[in-house]
């Protein structure tokens, strides 16, 4: 029998037959090298001797991230975060939680019951974000699947279909039907031109007819995948008839529905941690010993010869932090705000990103209503306002549920920031309605959650025009003075994810660590 | 070269132990003001960003009035007013007390003049400038008597907006924004804006630091 092939062993063929560049495509498509492939350890040089001090500004992700790495590292580490709590925008809110909305502070009023929880900020790890992962192996914090996509869940569209909610099921099955039956009457039709062999087209039709579920004519009848229409148990089995094709023509909608789950960051299977997001942060802070401050804003950061000044209020007090290196999560929008002498250029480069939108309502239903409709976790998409309703994935037939009322991600008419909480519930009650019958008088209470008007927060990632990241990006990756590090996901390519909030910590510390090797003439190892 | 920073060094050591001692006299704002440094910067020194203009040793008089304003609704519920809208609400959960306490702080604020960053006919500017002396002064100091602010203080991008506001009704049309109004009739002098550009990169020339 022949030794198995191994990974370096392939590589090698691959590189004797194509060059170091197909290895470079290679390794890629492996997920072998570092964005995106498993996360390496870091290997951070330890300089507990030299006592090095680090100023991290912002307890979100990112700047847990770096202080759990860095005190491992010996570094000498304050965390200075503006807010009454730590962890960002991972933030789940339970019972009794301060929603801090700047003018409409307010309590979250779900029931005390660890069930009830809402993950106002991230709420979905996908698979391939290795950071997320590799921190929850690292820091132990249960995950559970998160059905992100159910056939059973709707897609509604106020004008389309008489304005009645359609399964995805059966909305997947008819699109898919639709296409299938124009694909074989374009092979039937000779329409593709000769490069298409007639062994190609047999198999093309084979395959559209699969694809479909057509009929042995090349006919499009409606499918069981469309689910059962009644029967199919005690009695026989009717399936729906196939719907008007017109309607999904003139839809501008079916996109949400059909496609986005085809995108690797929402494609099943999802994870969530067990009990709430902000476990992960709890788990960060659980195993960080360096003093955290809260209620801590900065007044002013000022790079200094030999090093770099924070000042900020605390307590009442102002209080100077000279650090070696500084962190800064602190969202971007806020910094011409904030008194520092940065380079020009990395200040015009902050200027540059612009604040994202993000909107959010949990609300707390007394009975599990959609579980009686055969929905079991997964997004229920609306062409309405609300844009999106979620059923929870955990305490399936228990009593209460918490379901995600509204998301909304952009929205520069801020229209539910606008309105007062109680209106936006009210708001979200009557658009549910229009896909659950009933749906407000289940509604016990509710939370929302609108980033740009949260404290401290005023945002939900970043907004880079592509000339501002094609100018900015690289310099803001880049430390300031070779001191002062932005962090955050606002500095990735994933904004409003934590892995983007991952991927510039690791950026940032393995930038410090060759620039602290250097000074005793080391350097990383490649 | 390295003789250059030698010489440069101390006096930038110097200048920043300046700055740091007078960095203790600064007002730090009790928790519930510390909303107001959020959106208008530290020392609320402005962030254009967030739109939101600079406020530092703004008249405690001028602070409270537009706070009441906010609260009250007479500004900020344009709907065109899409700066207000966002102070509004901010406003309206103040008590008495609580405005009086936030106009104390914006005035004892300070901070640097914020950059020019309208470019106008200046000349022009100063011709514009003869009516509103009237009411905001030579200097363009104010005149509480007259409810008139000190206009050197904010932003010039933020004089721009108010005086479109102005002319476009946006602000100053509220029946009971009295002084408002009379700037909103006032303004209408400005034909264009071109000459709001001017007169406030005229008014840009009377910052004293």
């Amino acid at each position: 029998m022949k030794k198995p092939l191994t990974r370096r062993h392939f590589l090698n063929l691959v590189g004797a037959a194509g060059g170091t560049t197909a290895i470079y495509q290679t390794s890629r498509a492996l997920g072998l090298m570092e964005d995106t492939g498993p996360v390496a350890q870091l290997d951070l040089k330890n300089v507990a001797r030299s006592r090095k001090k680090v100023a991290i500004l912002g307890a979100g992700i990112s700047g847990l991230a770096v202080a759990y790495e860095l005190e491992r590292a010996g570094y000498d580490v304050t965390i200075i975060e503006a807010s009454h709590r730590i962890g960002g925008r991972n933030m789940t809110l339970r019972h009794g939680d301060l929603i801090d909305e700047m003018g409409q502070q307010r309590t979250c009023n779900f029931d005390d019951d660890p069930d009830l929880y809402f993950n106002a900020g991230p709420a979905r790890i996908p698979g391939h974000h290795h950071r997320v992962m590799h921190y929850c192996r690292t820091l132990s914090i249960p995950l559970q699947i998160k059905s992100n996509v159910s056939r059973m869940t709707y897609t509604h569209e106020e004008n389309k279909f008489g304005g009645k909610p359609v399964r995805i099921g059966q909305y997947l099955a008819e699109t898919r039907g639709l296409l299938a039956e124009i694909v074989h009457k374009a092979v039937n039709k000779n329409a593709f031109d000769e490069t298409i062999s007639v062994e190609d087209q047999e198999r093309l039709l084979a395959f559209a007819s699969s694809y479909g579920d057509l009929d042995p004519n090349g006919i499009y009848k409606g499918t069981l995948r469309s689910g059962y229409k009644s029967g199919g148990f005690a009695k026989p089995a009717e399936i729906f008839e196939r719907m008007d094709f017109r309607e999904f023509l003139s839809s501008q909608f079916w996109q949400r529905a059909s496609f986005m789950f085809e995108n690797p960051d929402w494609g099943e299977p999802l994870m969530e941690a067990v009990g709430g997001m902000d476990n992960i942060v709890k788990g960060f802070a659980r195993d960080i010993k360096s003093p955290i401050r809260l209620n801590a804003q900065v007044q002013s950061i000022q790079l200094q010869q030999n090093g770099i000044d924070v000042v900020y209020n605390h307590k009442g007090k102002r209080k100077k932090l000279s650090a070696d290196y500084c962190f800064n999560s602190i969202p971007t929008h806020f910094m011409p705000g904030i008194p520092n002498n940065l380079p020009e250029d990395y200040r015009n480069g902050l200027k540059s990103l612009q604040p994202g939108w993000g909107f959010k309502i949990g609300l707390q239903m007394k009975e599990r209503f959609w579980e009686r409709e055969g929905i079991y976790g997964g997004a229920t998409f609306t062409s309405q306002r609300i844009g999106e309703i979620w059923y929870p994935s955990h305490g399936i037939h228990g009593k209460k549920g918490i379901l995600l009322g509204a998301y909304q991600f952009y929205d520069p008419s801020m229209f539910f920031d606008r309105m007062t909480p109680e209106e936006r519930i009210a708001y979200a009650a009557n658009c549910g309605e229009k896909i659950h019958p009933g749906y407000s008088d289940y509604i016990e209470a509710g939370v929302s959650v609108p980033w740009r008007r949260m404290n401290h927060m005023m945002g939900c990632g970043t907004r880079f025009s592509e000339d501002a990241r094609e100018r900015y990006f690289s310099l803001l990756q880049q430390p300031a003075a070779g001191r002062h590090y932005m962090i955050g996901d606002q500095i990735s390519y994933h904004s409003s994810w934590q892995e983007g909030a991952l991927a510039s910590a690791e950026t940032a510390l393995l930038d410090l660590d060759k620039r602290v090797r250097a000074e005793t003439g080391e350097s990383r190892k490649a | 070269m390295r003789n250059v920073i030698r010489k440069i060094l101390p006096a930038v050591a110097l200048l920043w132990a300046t700055s740091a001692m007078s960095q203790d006299d600064l007002p730090i704002p009790a928790d519930e003001l510390v909303y107001c440094t959020v959106c208008h910067g530290i020392q609320l020194m402005g962030n254009p960003i967030i739109r939101a203009p600079r406020l530092s040793g703004m008249e405690t008089w001028y602070v409270e009035q537009q706070l009441r304003n906010f609260s009250a609704g007479v500004r900020g519920l344009h709907e065109d007013d899409t700066i207000g809208v966002d102070m509004q609400p901010m406003a309206a959960v103040l008590t008495d007390a609580q405005i009086k306490a936030a106009a104390v702080f914006v005035n004892a604020t300070r901070s640097t003049s914020p950059k020019i960053t309208i470019s106008g006919d200046t000349l022009k500017g100063k011709a514009h400038y003869s009516t509103c002396a009237a009411c905001h002064g030579v200097a363009g100091k104010g005149n509480e008597a007259l409810g008139s602010p000190d206009l050197t203080i904010p932003d010039d991008w933020y004089l721009v907006t108010q005086l479109q506001n102005f002319r476009s009704g946006v602000r100053g049309s509220h029946p009971a924004d009295s002084y408002g109004m009379q700037m909103r009739a006032s303004v209408q002098l400005l034909a264009d804006d071109e000459a709001i550009m001017d007169v406030v990169s005229y008014i840009s020339t009377l910052r004293n630091d």
